[in-house]
Formats: C-alpha cells, structure tokens, sequence
C-alpha cells in the first residue's frame, strides 16, 4: 500500500515538475500547459502523438495513466527539446537500446504474465515491447487474435510458411493466435510455451489426450512435439512425417512395423494408404480399455 | 446453394440501445482519432464454389451465400475511467467471435466471451455407416457404395473473467472458461486379414462421435511492487466426456470383437503455483516458479461381452500423475558490457497410477501390465554477454538437459533410462544502429545417454534390439543462424534469415538400421517499401526444406534379426512460399489492399533397398495452395462507406493417400482438388 501510494505520488510530482518547469516555456511561447501534457503541442509535429491516448494510456479516470502526467511520463522532461527541437527528448525510443526501452514500459507493466520476462528467449534477443505493440494506435496489432501472428512472423519466417499448410490450426481465420499457446513475455515451459510444458499446454484444448489410460503411447506422455509439429504440416493431423516413416523413427522392424511403404498393400502393408499405421493402431495417444485380449495393449481398440 | 440469412437489424439495434451512438461519440471523440473503435459493417458475400479446405474453419465451405456482420463498440468514460466494450466478429459466419466486458481502469473489470470454432472436415465421404454421430454405429458387412457425408465438429467456448485491484498493488484474477465439443471426426478400426474386393484389408470407416466438455479454472493473486512481483494461484481443468466407447452393429466378422471401442477418459487436474520475480539491484534480478499438479484419471471402464477383464483390476484406472516443477533463475550486470545469466529448472512427471496386470497370460512382449509413464527433467542454462565496440554484442552460452524415465521390464520399443544433452551456443550480434542490425549465433548439441535397455521377451529370450528411438537416439545437432534487417534507404527496409540445421543420430552397438541424419534449411527475405504516406507494398520469399534419412528393414526376427531388404526411407519435404501485399489510398476516399499468398510443397519419399531385392519407391505428393485477397473501401460520407472484398483460394493437391481407398464398408474418402471465388460487398458505418 505504501509502494503503491509512493509510486502515485511520484508520479504526480514528477507530473507537476515537468508542468512547472514547462510553464516557462509555454509561457515564452503561448502554449498552456495542459496542451503540453495532453501532447497537443507535441501533435504539430508528430502527428501520431494524440493516438495514444485513445487507449488504456489516455483514461483520465486512472491515476496511474500516463495521461495523468502526459508524454514525459515515457518521454521524459521535454523542456529543452520545446525549446529547441534540436534538444532531442531524454527517452528518444527510435534511439534507444530494447533494454532501455523496456526499463521504460517496465516502470509501470511488471508481474503477472511478464514474470519471467528476464532471461526469456525473447529478453535475451533485444525484442523490444515496442517490437511487437504499437503504443501510439487505438489498435495494438499484437493484442488481437486476428493480426497477431503477422506480428510474431516479421521473425519467425518459418511459422508463417506452415500456417498455409495443409494441415494447420484454425490461426488464418484468428481462431488461435500465437498467444493461446506461447507467452512472448516469458515462462519456465521451452519455447515459452503458455504452460510449464508442451504438453500441458496442448492439454488446454485437447485435454482427451491427458490420460492417463491403461495403454499408454510412451511419447505422446513425454512431448506432443515428438510426433505433431502445432504449426502446420503437409501429413495429415500435425504429424512431422507421414506413416508409417514417423511410426519406424522408433519401433523395431519385427513383425510387420519394418514394412515397406506401399500404395498397393493390403492388410499390414496396407501402412501409408488412408490413415496408414492408424488404420489398425487407432487410439494411439493411448486407450482405457482394460480387455483381457492378448495382444491389445497396441491401440486396437 | 446455400443461403444463409441471419437478424441483424434487431441486433445491431439491440447493441445500440445498449451503448448508443451519442455515447459512443463521446467516447474518444476529444481526439477524434480511433478509426477501429465504434464500427460496425453488415454485408453479404458470396462463394461461387464448394472449398472444403477454404471453409474448414470459417463454414464457408460450399456454394452460396454468407452473411458479413462484424462490430466494435468502446465506450469510455473519462471521468470514472469505466470502459464498456461489445465486439463481433464474423458474427455471420460459423466462426463468430462475441465479447462484452466492462472495466474500470485500475479498479475492477470483468467480460464474458463466446465464440465457436468449427471444423470442417476437409475430405469428401461417401459412406453406408449408420448412426454417424452417436456411439452406436452400424457398419455394412459387405461394401456398400453409401451417399455423401460431411463430417464436422464444432467448439463452443464461453469464457469469463474477472479481475480487481486491491490496495497494496495487489490484484486478483479469476479467468474461466468452458467449451462444449460436439461432432464427429475421421476414425477407424482394422485388424490383419484380407478384406472384401476392392478394399485394401479388414478396416471399417467407424467416424467418433464427439460429445464432451473441457473446463478451465485460473484464479491468480499478484503482487507488482518496483522491485518485487509475486502471483500465486489455482489452476484447475476438467474433461468430461459423455460417450465412453463406440458400440457396433454389423461389420466384418473378423472385426466383431472389436466392441466396444474406448474413447477418451474424463479426467481433470489441479495445479497449486507461486512464482516471483525479484530486484536484488539495479543490476540483478532473480525470477523463480514452484508448482504442484495432480492429474487424475477415474473414469470407469467400459464394460461389454467384448471386454473380458483380468481379475483384480477393478472398474477404473485410477490413475494419477504428480507433476512438481521448480525454477529458479537470475540475471546479472555486474559490469555496463557484461551481463549474465543463470537458469536451472526441475520438473518431476510421477505416474503414480497402480500397476496391475491387465493381460493375464502375458503375451511375448509384454508381461501384461499396463506401464506408467513417470519422467523427470532437469535444465540448466549459462550465459555471458559482453558488449564489444560499433554496438556489437558477443554471446556464449552452455546448456544442459536431462531427462529420466522410468522403464518396464518387458518391452516392444528399444528404451533407456536417460538422455542428457550438452549444447553450447555462441551469437554475435549487433545491437542498434540507424540502418542495420543483425545477429549470428551458432548452437552446437551433443545428445547421449545410459546404457540402453536390452529388450526380453517375457519368456527371458532376447527381443528386438535394433532401433535407437529418434527421441532417445544418440545425436548431434548443428544449427546457424544469421538474421538481418537493413534499410537501406529510407522507405525500403529488408530482412534476411538464414537458418540451417543438421542432425546426426548414432545407431545402437551392432545396428546400422534407425534414425540416421536430419536437416532443415529456411531462407526468407522480406521487403517493404512505403513509397509515401498514401501507398505501401510488402514482399515476401520462404524458402523451407526439411529431410530425414532413416533405415529399417523388413520381417526382422522375434530376437531383431533383420529380414530381407534393409532400405532407407529419404523423407524430404521442401516448399516454395512468396506473399505480396499493396496498401493504398489513391485520394481521400478511396482505399485499396491486396494480398496475395501462395505455397508450393512437395513431399518426397525415396524408398531404397541398401542390401536385398529392390524396393518400390513412393511417388512425390506436390501440393499447392493460392490465396489473392482483395479490398477496396469507397467512403460515402465522413463517417461510412461500402467495401467490396474478393477471395481466390485454390488449393490442389496429387497426394494419392485416399485417392484409391476403400474401407471393407464401402466407405471411400477423397481431398478434392478445390477452385474458390469469394465476392463480399459490406456497408460499414463509424461513430465519431
């Protein structure tokens, strides 16, 4: 309550300081000091300036807003740069190192989501906040399902690729974005994924696959990414490789698993036609059929 | 044709008594600035074809016509700093969006959503199958040529959430969210055998039904003080699924003891966590998580003439898995050029369900018990960074893995206990500089681990011990990577990436058959160029190619003697990708956009004899997909106008996986080849 009260406080004072320092710039050149604040000033040249108030940054209702302070609150005192546009703004962010940005925004978006922002794959490869949000727009691209993932793929070339892929999750039509399976902000999962792991992560919408059941498929307990690739593939169901090429990447050839892939097998070398391997071994994320049948602990039934 | 009609009078009247244009002016009218804010467009569109790919997630899936209603309501109110919202999206399409929420900023807030993902399924059926879409199927005993049947399933999510800010810096955050899944998806059974003429073997087009209900709790408490923030909370998920197994009538006789199918368990977990992040100094901030989850699996078996059951393993798994996780990490300047970091994270996966024996007798390989699945990993992660001179940075990190599994005693799949893996990267970068920036790093891993576990047969004999399993397998890893951004000049800026990566996978002692290398290749170069304030263009080229080589040989014995041939299957899937994208206002009221996307893929697989009689190879699968999407927005008034969108979507495809199939049923499933043209005209109308 007391860090909470000091940090308002702060920035009210901060807010009052650069409105008294600025005052005698204003009143040197006729400009009113709310019209500094509120960034009216700063709008005659740069003409983006007034869209941020638009959003969550312009509430007047709340005190922590940066509108309560006005552009200085990111931009720092503009007293010398209105006096001479030569005078470049302490927080230049065109100019600025991503750590240096970020210490900005930082000051007021910490915790929740961004806990583990430091050390995260996205921290320690100078990616910026404004990287990916646009600050001075009613509409920050990164935060709708529907444009998000052109934003992720300005880096990530290969995604953008398999999201055309036969094979795909619903992410053209803005039914899944990046976000529902990745925390660009950080997390203890690898690849940032949204949850501690792959797995628990795919659990949130695919949550009959948890188990576990009387027969379990030993990868699909360890990784979903052993055999699916979530974004997008030309194999069927997400699979890395078609059947029964991604079944032989792990069983030993006896019986009929070392068979050579056929469009004229029938029975067991009937194995890369419809649904290939499946088309026998079809619950094959695992079954809870307890049968008393030799032989069923392959997927069967 | 399909017509499609929907209410939107009602509605859009409904929405603005709710929120009102007189508000909604209010909202952000001082500025005059949000051109998203407070829209809404209602139109029709048109598809002059069936595209089963085209529609698979949107409906829009056969010929006809569509309804184009889409809206964005904000209204904010300065003073009090309340935000009230109401959006739709494709609120005339399968895949509508809908969302209310209601905030005010940095006190409380709270929304409810609802939306629905269909899927399509985007292969044409032809089918005799009765009771498609419940659990009791019929099944023809005799091929039987069937009528057409599209296969779907649907989402309903509704989700809620509310939030508020307590004194203090505290905040609680409750987020739930349930979703119905109804329908009925591609499924199979099939045993060995010859099937009837015409089908490839005993297999039967037997689609899931689908009826179930997954829900999501998340209740967090954080704190976010300047040098300290904590969240701490609840994490819950349940599965229910209202059919237990599929019943058949009818069928093949060989397949009659295939009654009931079991299908997915309920199940449902409970996750505890805390995790902080901590300033120690300007210079040094540590974060760490500590979880515990219990997943459980109690659903009772399904039960039949079909289900024989070993005595003793009562009415249900009881399954149960504790997962405990521990991370700690922390970063570090203690110099301005030099930063460190350190990370280390334990995860414990224990399979705690009972072990019993569920196949009594036991058959060769597998004592008949059913095998829990427990996996402990453990990460670690060190880093420097130094900053060098002209904004270069250079990098150099190591990093380890661990994993641990448990194992059984009788197996079919060649196993070992651990894997580790050592990886060393190194980057060069260049931070920050006016026209050019970059990096290139390298990551070099070495893969290895125990001994592996000798494979026996529950009778002692030696079992097949020939394959190193590709997640398990010895391997060494390469990768490269070099990305670029330049401008060059002012309205031009280009983007480079190329990223390389090669694999080489060890087989076990004294076998030459496995898993054997893997590659990945991905170029990409992007442009842009704003040639003023009113037009800007984008380009784009991929190129991706990934391949794996990997052996194995047919009818190796019991004991993993290979049969005769050995081969190499060389997989190779390699694409070309190019976007183009214009954006335009040639005046005050007129707009324009285009995007065209296309993707050429082909899918290799060369079958090879290495020792024996020659081998038939597979035939490529080229597959092509084109998208052209066009806009045009023409402004009749200040505040609203028409605008006209066209879609292009082919998709085409020789991959012969269906293209001669027949289930013993008569069932035959088809990937059409598909040719889309989509005209929508929309009126939209602005608040300001």
């Amino acid at each position: 309550m007391v860090s909470r009260c000091a940090t308002v406080c702060l920035r009210i004072f901060v807010g009052l300081v650069v409105a008294i320092a600025t005052g005698f710039s204003v009143t040197a050149n006729s400009q009113s000091t709310d019209d500094i604040r509120d960034g009216k000033v700063c709008a005659n040249c740069h003409t983006n300036a007034l869209t941020v108030w638009a959003g969550k940054h312009g509430t007047k209702g709340d005190a922590r807003a940066p509108i309560s302070v006005g552009c200085a609150m990111c931009h720092g005192d503009p007293t010398e740069h209105l006096k001479s546009p030569a005078n470049a703004m302490p927080s230049r962010f065109s100019k600025m190192a991503s750590a240096d940005k970020n210490a900005v925004c930082s000051t007021c978006h910490q915790g929740r989501t961004r806990i583990h922002w430091q050390g995260s794959a996205h921290e320690r490869n100078d990616v910026a906040c404004s990287s990916c949000h646009k600050i001075h727009t009613a509409h920050d691209q990164a935060r709708d399902k529907l444009t998000q993932p052109d934003v992720c793929f300005a880096c990530h070339k290969e995604q953008r690729a398999q999201i055309n892929r036969p094979s795909r999750h619903p992410i053209r039509e803005g039914m899944v974005a990046c976000s529902d399976c990745h925390n660009p902000h950080g997390s203890v999962g690898p690849s940032m994924v949204l949850r501690d792991n792959v797995n628990d992560t795919c659990y949130s919408c695919h949550m009959e696959k948890r188990g576990p059941f009387v027969r379990t498929h030993q990868p699909v307990q360890e990784n979903c990414a052993i055999c699916h690739n979530p974004h997008g593939t030309t194999a069927p169901n997400l699979l890395r490789a078609r059947q029964p090429f991604l079944c032989q990447q792990c069983h030993e050839p006896t019986s009929h698993r070392g068979n050579v892939a056929s469009l004229t097998g029938t029975s067991t070398g009937a194995n890369t036609m419809a649904r290939g391997c499946l088309n026998c071994h079809t619950n094959i994320h695992g079954t809870n059929n307890p049968s008393n049948i030799t032989n069923e602990r392959t997927f069967r039934r | 044709m399909d017509t499609r009609t929907f209410r939107v009078t009602g509605t859009l009247t409904a929405l603005l008594a709710i929120l009102g244009p007189a508000n909604a002016a209010e909202t952000l009218a001082p500025y005059g600035l949000n051109t998203e804010a407070n829209a809404a467009s209602v139109g029709l569109g048109y598809a002059d074809n069936d595209g089963r790919r085209f529609g698979e997630y949107n409906g829009v899936n056969k010929d006809g016509v569509y309804g184009l209603f889409d809206f964005n309501l904000v209204k904010r109110d300065d003073g009090t700093g309340t935000w009230l919202g109401l959006s739709g999206r494709n609120v005339g399409l399968d895949n509508r969006q809908l969302r209310f929420e209601h905030s005010r900023q940095g006190n409380w807030g709270y929304f409810i959503e609802f939306s629905q993902i269909p899927r399509y399924e985007p292969l044409s059926i032809t089918t005799a199958v009765g009771g498609i879409g419940t659990p009791s199927l019929t099944i023809p005993a005799a091929p039987t040529a069937g009528s057409a049947f599209d296969l779907k399933t649907r989402r309903d999510v509704l989700g809620l959430g509310f939030e508020k800010f307590i004194s203090g810096n505290w905040d609680l955050q409750v987020r739930f969210k349930n979703e119905e899944k109804d329908g009925s998806r591609v499924f199979a059974r099939g045993t060995t055998g010859a099937g009837p003429a015409g089908s490839f073997g005993q297999f039967e087009f037997t689609p899931e039904p689908i009826n179930s209900t997954t829900r999501q709790l998340d209740v967090k408490v954080n704190y976010a003080g300047a040098d300290f923030q904590v969240t701490g909370g609840y994490y819950g998920t349940m599965y229910n699924n209202r059919y237990s197994g599929i019943n058949f009538t009818g069928g093949l006789a060989g397949l009659s003891t295939f009654t009931p199918m079991a299908l997915p368990p309920d199940n449902q977990s409970h996750q505890l966590s805390f995790a902080g992040n901590y300033g120690f100094s300007e210079t040094t901030r540590g974060n760490f998580k500590v979880a515990y989850a219990r997943a459980t699996q109690e659903d009772a078996f399904v039960t039949g003439a079909s289900v024989p059951l070993s005595p003793g393993i009562g009415t249900n798994l009881q399954g149960r898995v504790d997962t405990t996780l521990v991370q700690a990490g922390i970063t570090s300047r203690p110099m301005p050029k030099l930063t460190l970091l350190a990370d280390v994270r334990y995860e414990d996966r224990n399979d705690k369900t009972p072990v019993l024996f569920y196949l009594t007798p036991a058959a060769s390989t597998t004592d008949g018990a059913n095998e829990p699945r427990s996996i402990r990993t453990t990460t670690g992660k060190l880093e420097a960074s130094y900053a060098l001179p002209n904004a270069f940075r250079l990098t150099g990190g190591i990093g380890y893995e661990e994993k641990h599994r448990n194992t059984s005693p009788v197996r079919i799949v060649s196993y070992r206990d651990t894997t580790d893996e050592m990886s060393y990267r190194v980057e060069l970068r260049r931070m920050m500089s006016d026209t050019l920036t970059g990096a290139l790093s390298y990551v070099h891993s070495d893969r290895d681990g125990s001994p592996w576990v000798t494979t026996t047969q529950t009778g002692g004999a030696l079992g097949s011990n020939l394959i190193a399993p590709i997640h398990l397998a010895d391997r060494k890893r390469d990768k490269v990577r070099l990305a670029v951004n330049w401008m060059p000049v002012d309205p031009l800026t280009l983007n480079f990436l190329v990223d390389e990566a090669r694999d080489d996978y060890s087989s076990r002692d004294g076998s030459t058959i496995g898993p054997m290398k893997g590659k990945g290749r991905n170029y990409s170069v992007d442009a842009g160029y704003s040639f003023n304030a009113q037009w800007q263009a984008t380009a784009w080229y991929s190129w991706n190619d990934t391949q794996a080589d990997q052996t194995t040989c047919v009818g190796a014995s019991a004991a993993g003697v290979c049969g005769a041939p050995t081969y190499s299957a060389k997989l190779r899937n390699v694409s070309d990708n190019f976007g183009v994208g214009l954006r335009g206002k040639p005046n005050s009221i007129f707009e324009i956009g285009a995007d065209l996307s296309y993707s050429d893929i082909k899918d290799e697989y060369v079958q090879q004899a290495l020792a024996g009689a020659p081998i038939t190879s597979l035939p490529s699968v080229t597959t092509k997909l084109t998208r052209l999407n066009l806009y045009g927005k023409y402004l009749l008034q200040k505040n609203a106008g028409v605008r006209l969108d066209y879609i292009y979507d082919r998709y085409s495809t020789d991959d012969w996986t269906w293209s001669t199939w027949m289930y013993a049923d008569g069932s035959r499933l088809r990937d059409p080849n598909q040719k889309v043209n989509f005209v929508g005209v929309s009126y939209y109308y602005k608040w300001q």
